[in-house]
């Protein structure tokens, strides 16, 4: 049986930390997380900026706002939600074996993971240069944390909370690497945190070198526990969880934005936080949606389909910014969330005699750019609507990949062209035939009428039509025409429905 | 006043670090040809319409002008292509179309709606042509399309002619470029110089047998002009005389492909980059007759040379009607 390893992720003020990911800039500023509703808003979270400056966790706000140059921020839940799954899943590439540290009495505004890694050493090499990797795949995705490599789980856990950059326990001296933390690192229960204090015991190194009898024998079962804990014995049954792959990202805005500009910046951070954890799993962002949260309560939703899935991060942006100036929101932005779902890295085998086609990421931009012209329902390919209704077609989206030819025709066919909407006329009847027909500006002379054809259809429903087709041969003004009048037989009223050319 | 040669040269030099030779035509090649799929224009067209280039088909309404460009479209998408077609009044039949072997799905069409937000509705289509114009551009600018089709069949010629030359220039280019097919549907030509080939249809005969089934539609096609057919460089030989008494303008001497002609008060009035053959119909008083232009590949089809070549050709009737009959 192979010997236990596990690897603490252990990242501090994660509040602080899921701001300062998305907003970069603000690294070097003092910041510093409210918590709770007003009027009791409290510091929950701080940066190392803020800390020199004076701040502590647990301040009122008005204790913080008496800070200069100190800013502060409302806590989203949902944006350390996001990004406790983006911290996961960048461990995950390190080892599928996570449990998840944050329950129990660690504290609020942090954020850990345990990592079962015993076996790794093949992938990733010996530990300490694991413990390197891992860190610094955490610093690319935007975290602070500290490691910590040991052969008990609790142990590397109390190692990781208390240094702040890698810490490697050699097995079985467990007990030497934590004698030197606080008691308080055990996170007791007050009544027997002031035992500990009336006995003297300051640190785990102290605890653990109490007999064990007499422990028990004053403080109960519990105090067997503490003990186990301070040496670095206490067993565990480890627990992984299944990270789910879900490509989110949230953030929650201080002030209502209501400038495209502005939610683009942001967007296009979160756009490539999502294209490389994309490209971490060799995959590709197949689409995208734009979810903002407005004024008012009220939310609205956009999708972006690419032809193919696409991992260039310009080009999802373009389609982003087009999206938005299509539709723009109406109201100011509270929040806005984007959801992607993965497919795989397009592929395009192209054929030294295949035809031209538009290139699907240029095509993309081209129809976002003609639905911002034209109309979002007026650009597409027409597709044929299995009825008998005349003229009928519904738009699709156009896509040029997989163009596979069409099938061949021999003759030429007349082709209409049709008025839309259709143009009411007046028309004689002679002999039941239409003699001539006028609208509101000019009379046509009907020189050969072919007709009736009748149709009928959906009488089931309100959609229901039913009219006869005449072609006819009109002149007017020394031309002729080639026409198809349309009577409603329903309303008995006449329409000039489409042209021969 | 300077020579237009002497104009030519000094903007070309005033470009020539952005767009060297902005105003001499790149050398040609053999116009490659695309069929329209209907054997009698083909025959007409010496194998089609150009690649690369803008076609006019022309013509009034019922002239069989949206028939060609289906048929021309459905014939290109025989081998996999994909075209577009932008429809200023949004008129295409997607039956029509399909009835003209026109794939559906390689088909990108554009309906312009001619709705701005905050302008009042005045019944003039510059909405809709405007979205035409830059969806064209942009489709173009793309590239990878075969074949795009501009229907402007439905509106007046009037609205159509006031698209500016430089328009019609930089579509050229973009199609040259492109190896893109524009065809340009619409009552009148109005690409001017920068179209290759102009076609003008008319509706022959559509007397029909039966008291049912309209049938037997004949049109007639006129090639009106046809511009670098196999010679390897642009034709500047003036394709026709002008109809019309044009003696309110006298033009100033062109060189090379720039004219620039006055009016009798003899100020300036336009100055643009065309062929000689390109200018407006009724400012043409100077052309030469027929008999005294330069040879001529397109002509040499037609055995009475003065008059442009013209076939006919019949479509089907309506695909409906034959099978329910």
């Amino acid at each position: 049986m192979s010997i236990p390893l596990y690897a603490c992720v252990y990242a501090a003020e994660f509040p602080v930390q899921t701001l300062l990911r998305l907003h970069p800039e603000l690294r070097s500023v003092p910041v510093g997380v409210l918590d709770g509703k007003p009027p009791q808003q409290v510091v929950c979270s701080i940066n190392r900026a803020a800390r020199l400056a004076g701040a502590e966790c647990g301040m009122t706000k008005l204790e913080a706002e008496g800070i200069p140059q100190l800013r502060l921020s409302l806590r989203s839940h949902e944006s350390e939600a996001a990004a406790h799954r983006v911290l996961i899943e960048c461990a995950a590439n390190f080892s599928p074996r996570i449990e998840d540290a944050r329950t129990g009495t660690w504290p609020e505004a942090a954020c850990a993971c345990v990592l079962d890694i015993a076996g790794t050493e093949r992938l990733f090499g010996p530990p300490q240069t694991l413990a390197h990797r891992l860190r610094e795949a955490l610093h690319a995705a935007g975290f602070r944390a500290s490691i910590a490599i040991g052969a008990n789980f609790h142990a590397t856990r109390l190692k990781a909370a208390s240094s702040t950059g890698i810490a490697l326990i050699s097995a079985g001296e467990e007990a030497a690497a934590l004698a030197k933390l606080p008691v308080g690192a055990l996170h007791l229960e007050e009544d027997d945190a002031r035992t500990f204090a009336i006995w003297g015991i300051r640190t785990l190194g102290e605890l653990a070198a109490l007999n064990e009898v007499d422990l028990v024998t004053r403080m109960g079962q519990r105090a067997l526990q503490y003990r186990a804990l301070a040496r670095g014995e206490l067993p565990h049954a480890f627990q992984p969880i299944e990270p789910k792959f879900a490509l989110e990202e949230f953030c929650d805005f201080e002030t209502p934005v209501d400038q495209a500009d502005s939610l683009l910046f942001v967007a296009a951070r979160m756009i490539d936080c999502l294209v490389a954890r994309a490209a971490a799993r060799a995959l590709s962002l197949a689409s995208l949606t734009l979810r903002m949260a407005l004024e008012g309560g009220r939310v609205q939703e956009s999708a972006i389909r690419p032809a193919l899935p696409t991992a260039d991060r310009k080009f999802l942006l373009k389609l982003l910014q087009l999206e938005i100036a299509a539709h723009p929101p109406s109201a100011a932005v509270v929040s806005l969330a984007l959801t992607a779902q993965a497919g795989q890295s397009s592929k395009v085998q192209l054929g030294l005699f295949a035809p031209q086609t538009p290139e699907p990421s240029r095509l993309d931009v081209t129809i976002a750019r003609l639905k911002a012209i034209a109309g979002e329902y007026r650009v597409g390919s027409p597709a044929l609507e299995d009825t008998h209704r005349p003229g009928a077609f519904r738009m699709e989206g156009f896509s040029a990949v997989g163009a596979s030819g069409a099938a061949k025709t021999d003759r030429p066919r007349i082709a209409l062209r049709r008025m839309r909407p259709p143009l009411p006329v007046r028309v004689v009847l002679r002999d039941e035939k239409p003699a001539a027909f006028r609208d509101r500006e000019k009379r046509f002379e009907i020189e050969a009428a072919y007709g009736p054809w009748k149709t009928s259809g959906c009488w089931w429903s309100e959609e229901s039509w039913d009219a006869e087709e005449w072609d006819v041969l009109a002149e007017v003004d020394g031309a002729t025409l080639v026409c198809l009048l349309v009577r409603d037989c329903a309303r008995d009223q006449w329409r000039l429905e489409a042209m021969y050319d | 006043m300077p020579s237009a040669a002497l104009l030519r040269m000094q903007i070309e030099q005033a470009l020539e670090r952005r767009f060297p030779a902005a105003l001499s035509p790149a050398p040609q090649a053999l116009r490659e040809t695309a069929p329209t799929g209907i054997a009698e224009v083909d025959k007409l067209l010496e194998g089609g319409l150009p690649i690369g280039a803008i076609s006019e088909v022309t013509g009034p309404e019922c002239s069989g002008r949206t028939s060609l460009a289906l048929k021309f479209l459905g014939r290109r998408m025989q081998v996999g292509h994909v075209c577009a077609w932008v429809d200023v009044q949004d008129a295409l039949d997607a039956e029509s179309a399909a009835a003209n072997g026109v794939c559906m799905k390689q088909l990108l069409w554009v309906r312009c709606s001619g709705e701005r937000i905050g302008q009042k509705k005045d019944g003039k289509p510059w909405a809709r042509l405007d979205q035409a114009l830059r969806a064209t551009d942009l489709l173009l600018q793309a590239g990878g399309f075969a074949a795009i089709v501009l229907d402007m069949g439905g509106m007046a010629a009037e609205y159509a002619r006031r698209i500016p030359l430089a328009t019609w220039f930089r579509f050229r280019q973009a199609a040259q470029r492109t190896q893109c097919s524009l065809v340009v549907i619409g009552q009148r030509a109005c690409a001017q110089s920068s179209a290759d080939v102009v076609l003008e249809c008319k509706l022959v005969r559509a007397n029909s047998d039966t008291e049912t089934v309209l049938s037997g539609i004949r049109y007639e096609v006129r090639r009106e002009r046809a511009r670098g057919w196999g010679g390897g460089e642009l034709e500047h030989g003036f394709q026709r005389k002008s109809e019309s008494d044009s003696s309110a303008e006298t033009p100033v001497p062109a060189c090379g492909n720039l004219y620039a002609f006055t009016s009798r008060s003899g100020a300036a009035q336009k100055l643009g980059y065309a062929d000689a053959e390109d200018a407006p119909a009724k400012t043409l008083s100077f052309a030469p007759r027929l008999s005294d232009a330069p040879e001529s590949p397109f002509c040499e089809s037609s055995p009475d040379r003065r008059k442009p070549p013209v076939s006919t050709w019949s479509a089907a009737g309506a695909w409906d009607r034959e099978k329910r009959a």
